[in-house]
């Protein structure tokens, strides 16, 4: 700890030092935005004719020492600049500055504190609350897609679902991918309870500046804020909408004359079980029987004002989401209330906090939609009478309608986040924060399988395996509480053309999680009744209950300097402890710099480039995200024997365990670019940055003679690298009074590999058929695909006899998929496989347009993704020959009537992986088209409506893609039905089976397509 | 520049007081303790928890299935399917590795020999845990002795199938150091010599300190179990005369003997206090019971050996169909021999009805026409865990009487004592209701049908086979080729190393010679 007070106390002597500076009269004011009213931060004052002066702060106040006689000048990038008498002090000065072009005079959130956007060093995104709530979305994360450079968003259709969300790429295996989420100072990992509506703006840390939180910045920052009140009278908004889901696309399979066709060709046998009353004559689309067209609503209402001392904000919402499967569901309530009270001239109290009570009909996507990919057409999916048709006794897949109506479950989540703050002036230029954050959250989960045997009862004829034997009841209860406590000093001083501001900090976090959760059989069916104690104590029952704890604890600093507004340095430093490393402690770090070329004289009688700023930076961060005690041998409990007839319980020590196991190390360097131009007409960044992570967490197989059960070691060996370019782009122009539109566009190109596994072996990853398909190797993308080459179907019996012998998988023959003997060698074998591409794109990216005519509005906002690779999955993994096919398939497979030289003839469950399976992941997607009619004002002022605007708007109307599956956005399966939801809410890494399968396509929810009609109203 | 001083007094003070929760905290507030689970350092210094190191060892008989595997299918595969016992069942296509195993091409890369690779170094893995921590444990001599020995009769098991599948092994008889665990000692394989050295002082320890049947707990390892297992070992080290010393002390010991009826030695109840688990016969026997989350059996040996329906429906079927008694061994019993219809259910055109009652259909919604009747577990009559069929209670009889009885018999017989081997062979026979002399006269001919046709299905005919042709060289090419005319060579008495293994060794496991 000496090192660390030493760096305290030294950062503390340098604000003292500067801080020593009074005369004249102290003149106040506040400086605010002539159209809208907002404070104007870091806005310069300065006396004319001299050099000093001083700086609004975020409240957009100010106060400067000048004689009464001078004149003050207040100048504010992208702002015309306005002069006014100092005068003697008595009343504050007010100044209203005109805005030029707003993009500049962002101020965004940079961790522990604000900035204004052309005084940052770093790549900082930064999304408006207005363009979140564009969207319809069910969370904030979602409605990112496509907005910000360099981030990509994964995201589905499941209500509930957790969007993933990659910043500049993949770069860890088992440390989780996804960015710390910061929602008014409360970290977390997952942001499903913010109501869009609350947001004020979220700001994406992209680069080294992410480095203020150290250990947990490596995978990015995004920083979410809420609204505040301002002062003035009570402002009521109402903003509602009401719409209609379909799903966007599904799969086109074989109806009953193709399915039939097909296995009279490769399962003739099975034919003859093609009768009443197992089949039927109709032919079931399978997607038909499980989907239906949905309605989504959400509802904000808002109060927000303030008098001298204090504003308040308060809001509620509710979002019902019934999703387009059948007995899916999702509702979600929020409360918010965020309150200032200025106590004393010093000292501000302030809270922040939210409650969310959702409550989901939870379905397993995985297996319904696998199961509705295979079923085979010719069975009814239920009758008049309420009878499910057979189909595990037809072709061995359960009937998927019968699985969603006889599944029950329930999730509920109560959730309060928030924190109190107090704030404390120690003097004008150094001031205190303490905020106590907190994030509680209590799941309830119930699953419900109601019983029914396979028999005439159920089915429209019995048989088969698709039953339940007993009922069975599951209930799980979650406890998950956080809490990080803040405090930090801020100085902030501009004396001259200097302006220094500098952080010092300390932050201590603790974690805690537990659950418990039992099942009991035999439970009635009837929801009243579902509780424990109705099933049957003496069948098979489960208790388990288990929990989590870890810690950490940080010392933060950061400085800021600039020289007349032109030079520009960064530097932050933290230390990390984490209870998760034997090796507790971590320093991180950014240094920074900027030059802002357009100040300089020498561009003074320039006109093309009204702003142009060149900054780099480089930034040491780190990745802790895994489970907490992954360093520690521990026994395997309870292992059961029996002794004399009883039951004993043994224990084993089965682990290797590295016990120098340590965080993650990314280094990032960034340089770009920030310009404006035309009039500040054409604003945009460009950047290239370069991100290596050292000391990547990876499992090491190791040989079984060393006893272990998993038979993998977790240790720091593999490095990783994402290097690529972001662009972001934006003309924004005016015609006349009536007429203004915008078009901006932004891309990512990434190239993402692993550099190295340093004695680790490669991950291979996604079964199939006996075979994996994806490996993760050294100077291939992660999770690349690793698969024989198909090159071509077998014509006739000549060609299979000339061919190498295939010994993975099928034997060669005619209608068959034949393989490139890549070695050589004269067989086909596990030798033979090549890389193939991933699921990691070369380019993605957004673009939007809006135009505003008058009352009318317009806008899109464009999704792409391109270059990137998907397995086909589900056209691989067959599990039985009466599985249902494709359409396209059935149309287009060989056949000695249509010997197709491309498509085989069958796919089998021993057809091995292979490049025939991969197909482009390549799309462009128009997220949101919105037409909005705002109101006259004159005519609202009669019915005491500041603001009414209508809106129609279209999510997903429309996806351009080659791709044949469901949708080419692939998202990991929703876990909420069966597993412990720890994982997303508890700051748990997704496996890494999820990042080495993110690209196989095993049934996935489908793509929602939304109409919906909307309304905001201002009171 | 008062006011600044006490602006500066103010500040110190917060900062003093951020730093002093700082230091304070710092001590301990990141010593976070693992939640909800017991740390290696724990067990080691708490006796009753080393004590149950040597329960965990018999725990891991419960593994297996398509994972790591012990007792399971995996185990089957090379055992029964392996030899001309049984075919590998289940649908022609189902599991590629089962089906090289069959037709003896078995290849590097092959499965489920790694499976069994794997299973059994996490046996030796828990046995080598529990005896080193046992070694500093606060026990009096004796328990500790007896928790050492038992932990070291299962090492002995274990190394016993490994050293026959594979000859020479990694020879771990301690848990290696982080630092040593890479070492070419155990990285490389060592002679099948030194791992029958390792086996042997394993069990003569074993037999020292174990208590007999009847002075220790039902099912842990007994004296008697040591002494029926070393004298299977020094059959095949082809040391007779031990083998025959070890054979006899259990036979004359008294602790056991012949079941009457040979098809109630599998079942779990006794019929009129003959027969069921932990019987007269059985000398040392995997536990298993109905615990309440249903882990209480080796995972999936009833199910992947049940009768399959395969497709043909309007039944629930009992099993995957792995593992079925081939026509070669139906062939080989004698026509009254009672031991045919205690090993094998055959699927009879009009159904067919087991011991329960339990009424399995007729040919045509049957996959096989035979399945094992000993890897059979009653659905109804037996104990089972609700409708989970994964860990069905079937408690394996590892060790009993009648093979001690062919030990015996064929360790006389080389020994000259006529007198014996015709003696345990008469209580066989008779068993099995058969004239008590074979046919044939005794001859290691009539001696090594006798121990096919008595141990059929349980796991052992291969490694006796190969045993058999050290001893007299053809008997496996001929029972081979009697059994679908498969072709035998000499490199197929030990399976391959596995290529996964070779791998991660770095190459320093050399493979067995033909593969």
């Amino acid at each position: 700890m000496k090192k660390i007070s030493t760096f305290l106390f030294l950062a503390l002597f340098m604000c003292w030092g500067l801080s020593i500076h009074a005369q004249n009269t102290t003149i106040k004011g506040k400086v605010t935005d002539a159209t809208n009213g907002e404070a104007l931060i870091g806005v310069t004052v300065s006396i004319k004719g001299t050099t000093s002066g001083t700086q609004t702060d975020v409240n957009g106040a100010f106060s400067i020492n000048a004689p009464a006689t001078a004149t003050l000048v207040f100048s504010y990038i992208g702002y015309a600049s306005q002069e006014a008498p100092a005068g003697n002090g008595q009343a504050p000065l007010e100044i209203k500055l005109g805005a030029q072009a707003r993009e500049l005079q962002q101020v965004v959130v940079v961790g522990y504190g604000v900035q204004r956007k052309r005084d940052v060093t770093g790549s900082i995104g930064n999304v408006s609350g207005s363009t979140i709530t564009r969207q319809v979305a069910n969370t904030p994360t979602q409605a990112l897609q496509g907005q910000v450079a360099g981030v990509q968003v994964i995201s589905s259709g499941q209500p509930n679902s957790t969007p993933q969300l990659r910043i500049r790429g993949t770069g860890s295996l088992l440390a989780g991918v996804n960015p710390l989420y910061v929602v008014d100072g409360v970290l977390t990992s997952d942001i499903r309870n913010i109501n869009n509506n609350d947001i004020v703006s979220v700001d994406v840390l992209k680069d080294g500046s992410a480095a203020i939180y150290g250990v947990r910045g490596a995978n990015g920052v995004v920083i979410i804020t809420t609204k505040k009140g301002k002062k003035g009278p009570p402002v009521i908004s109402y903003d509602a909408n009401l719409g209609l889901q379909e799903a966007a696309k599904t799969i086109q399979m074989a109806n009953r004359q193709q399915y039939t066709a097909y296995q009279t060709d490769v399962n003739a046998g099975s034919l003859s079980a093609d009768k009443s009353p197992l089949t039927y004559p109709g032919s079931t689309n399978w997607y038909d029987a499980v989907l239906r067209k949905s309605f989504e609503m959400d509802h904000n209402i808002s109060v927000s004002g303030g008098g001298d001392n204090n504003t308040y904000f308060l809001s509620a919402s509710y979002l019902d989401d019934d999703g387009i499967v059948k007995t899916n569901g999702y509702k979600r309530f929020t409360l918010r209330a965020n309150n200032e009270v200025q106590l004393t001239k010093k000292l501000k109290f302030s809270e922040q906090l939210s409650l969310t009570r959702s409550v989901e009909n939870p379905i397993d996507a995985v297996s319904i939609f696998s199961n509705v990919y295979r079923a085979a057409p010719l069975v009814i999916p239920q009758d008049d009478n309420g009878l499910y048709g057979n189909t595990s006794a037809w072709g061995n897949v359960g009937n998927p309608l019968l699985q969603l109506n006889k599944i029950n479950n329930f999730t509920s989540t109560n959730r309060v986040q928030g924190n109190v703050a107090l704030d404390y002036d120690i003097i004008p230029e150094l001031r205190f924060h303490t905020a106590f954050n907190v994030d509680g959250n209590w799941d309830n989960q119930r699953n419900y399988l109601t019983q029914f045997a396979a028999d005439g009862s159920t089915f429209t004829t019995g048989g088969g395996n698709q039953y339940q034997n007993n009922s069975s009841l599951f209930i799980q209860q979650d406890n998950l509480y956080n809490f990080n406590w803040d405090n930090t000093l801020t100085y902030d001083k501009r004396f001259d053309k200097h302006h220094v501001t500098g952080l010092v900090g300390y932050t201590s976090e603790k974690n805690r999680f537990s659950f418990i959760n039992a099942t009991r059989l035999n439970v009635p069916n009837n929801s009243d009744q579902w509780y424990l104690d109705l099933g049957d104590p003496s069948l098979a029952t489960s208790i388990s209950n288990n929990g989590d704890k870890y810690t950490r604890q940080s010392v933060l600093a950061r400085v800021n300097y600039d020289y007349a507004g032109k030079y520009l340095i960064t530097g932050s430093f933290r230390r990390d402890g984490s209870s998760k490393f034997a090796q507790k402690w971590g320093n991180f770090y950014t240094v920074g710099g900027g030059w802002v070329i357009s100040e300089e004289d020498f561009m003074k009688d320039q006109k093309i480039f009204n702003y142009l700023k060149l900054r780099a930076s480089y930034g040491q961060l780190g990745n802790d995200n895994i489970a907490s005690s992954l360093y520690i041998v521990t026994g395997t409990p309870n292992l059961p024997y029996y002794f004399n007839g009883q039951l004993v319980e043994g224990n084993a020590i089965q682990q290797i365990k590295d016990p120098n196991l340590k965080w993650e190390t990314t280094n990032q360097l960034d340089i770009g670019f920030e310009y404006a131009f035309l009039n500040n007409r054409l604003t945009g960044e460009a950047d290239y940055y370069k991100k290596k992570v050292n000391d990547a967490l990876i499992n090491v197989s190791i040989p079984a003679i060393l006893g272990s059960s998993s038979l993998t070691y977790t240790t720091n060996a593999a490095s990783f690298q994402n290097q690529g370019f972001e662009f972001a782009l934006k003309w924004a122009d005016k015609i006349g009074t009536k007429f203004s539109y915008y078009a901006s566009a932004n891309i990512n190109i990434n190239h993402n590999k692993l550099i190295g596994l340093n004695g680790g072996q490669y991950l291979p990853g996604g079964g199939i058929n006996g075979q994996y398909v994806t490996r993760t190797d050294n100077g291939q993308p992660i999770a690349s695909y690793y698969v024989l080459n198909a090159i071509g179907v077998f014509q006739n019996q000549a060609e299979v006899n000339a061919a190498p012998a295939n010994s993975l998988g099928e034997a060669n023959h005619v209608g068959g998929l034949r393989y490139a003997d890549t070695n050589g060698d004269g067989k086909i074998d596990a030798n033979d496989r090549i890389y193939a591409g991933s699921y990691q794109p070369k380019y993605y990216g957004g673009f939007n347009l809006g135009v505003k005519y008058s009352a009318f509005d317009l806008s899109t906002d464009f999704y792409y993704n391109w270059g990137n690779k998907i397995y086909n999955g589900n056209k691989n993994a067959k599990g039985d020959l009466r599985d249902n096919i494709d359409a396209d398939f059935a149309d287009n497979r060989f056949t000695t009537a249509n010997p197709s030289t491309s498509v085989p003839n069958v796919i089998t469950s021993n057809t091995p992986p292979s490049t025939y399976f991969i197909e482009s992941g390549a799309f462009l997607r128009l997220n949101n088209l919105t037409l909005g009619y705002t109101l006259p004002a004159d005519v609202l002022k009669r019915i005491a409506i500041s603001k009414l605007r209508v809106f129609l708007t279209a999510q997903n109307l429309l996806t351009i893609t080659g791709y044949s599956g469901i949708s080419p956005e692939l998202t990991p399966p929703n876990t909420n039905v069966t597993a412990v939801n720890a994982a997303t809410v508890g700051g748990v890494a997704a496996s890494s089976a999820s990042i080495l399968t993110s690209g196989i396509d095993q049934a996935v929810y489908p793509v929602v397509r939304t109409f919906s009609f909307g309304v905001n109203v201002t009171f | 520049m008062k006011k600044i001083f006490n602006i500066k007094f103010m500040a110190l003070v917060a900062v003093f007081t951020v730093m002093i929760i700082a230091v304070n905290a710092c001590k301990n507030y990141l010593d976070v303790p693992p939640q909800g689970q017991i740390t290696a350092q724990q067990i080691i210094k708490d006796p009753v928890q080393a004590a149950n190191l040597v329960t965990g060892i018999y725990n891991v008989f419960y593994v297996g299935g398509f994972d790591p595997d012990i007792e399971s299918l995996q185990y089957v595969f090379m055992t029964d399917v392996a030899s001309d016992d049984a075919d590998k069942g289940s649908s022609p296509t189902d599991d590629g590795d089962a089906i090289q195993i069959d037709n003896l091409t078995t290849t590097p890369s092959n499965g489920t020999i790694n499976l069994v690779w794997t299973g059994y170094y996490q046996g030796i893995g828990r046995a080598n845990q529990a005896i080193g921590v046992l070694q500093n444990a606060q026990f009096d001599a004796t328990t500790k002795n007896k928790l050492i020995g038992e932990a070291r009769f299962l090492r002995a098991w274990f190394y016993f199938n490994m050293v026959r599948f594979f000859g020479g092994v990694p020879l771990l008889d301690h848990v290696p150091t982080a630092a040593e665990s890479n070492q070419d000692q155990y990285q490389t394989r060592a002679s099948a010599d030194d791992i029958y050295k390792l086996i042997i002082g394993d069990l003569d320890f074993a037999v020292a300190n174990l208590p007999e049947k009847g002075s220790t707990d039902v099912g842990r390892a007994t004296k008697g179990a040591a002494e029926a297992l070393e004298a299977k070992v020094y059959l095949y080290q082809k040391n007779y005369q031990k083998a025959y010393d070890l054979s006899e002390a259990v036979i004359t010991g008294g602790k056991y003997s012949l079941v009457k009826d040979y098809s109630l030695i599998w079942r779990e109840n006794a019929v009129n206090g003959d027969g069921g688990i932990n019987n007269a016969e059985s000398i040392f026997e995997i536990q298993a019971g109905i615990n309440q989350d249903c882990s209480s059996g080796v995972n999936l040996y009833v199910v992947s050996q049940g009768p399959r329906a395969g497709g043909k429906f309007g039944w629930s079927d009992l099993g995957f169909g792995f593992n079925n008694p081939s026509q070669s061994l139906v062939n080989d019993y004698e026509a009254t021999d009672a031991r045919k219809n205690g090993t094998i259910i055959f699927i009879k055109p009009t159904g067919t009805v087991l011991f329960d009652g339990f009424r399995i259909p007729g040919q045509d919604s049957v996959q096989n026409s035979t399945y094992s009747y000993k890897a059979y577990h009653s659905r109804t009559a037996e104990r089972n865990c609700g409708g989970n069929t994964d860990h069905l209670p079937k408690q394996l009889r590892l060790l009993r009487y009648g093979e001690v009885l062919l030990i015996n018999a064929e360790a006389a017989f080389q020994l000259g004592k006529t007198g014996d081997a015709t003696t345990d062979l008469a209580a066989l026979r008779t068993r099995a209701g058969l004239v008590a002399t074979p046919p044939t006269g005794i001859n290691l001919s009539s001696i090594w049908h006798e121990h096919r046709m008595e141990m059929a299905e349980e796991h052992d005919r291969f490694f006796d086979l190969v045993r058999q042709d050290g001893v007299q060289p053809g008997r496996a090419a001929a029972a081979f080729a009697a059994d679908g005319g498969k072709v035998w060579k000499a490199t197929n008495a030990l399976f391959p190393i596995p290529q996964q293994q070779i791998d991660l060794s770095g190459g320093r496991l050399k493979q067995n010679p033909g593969y």
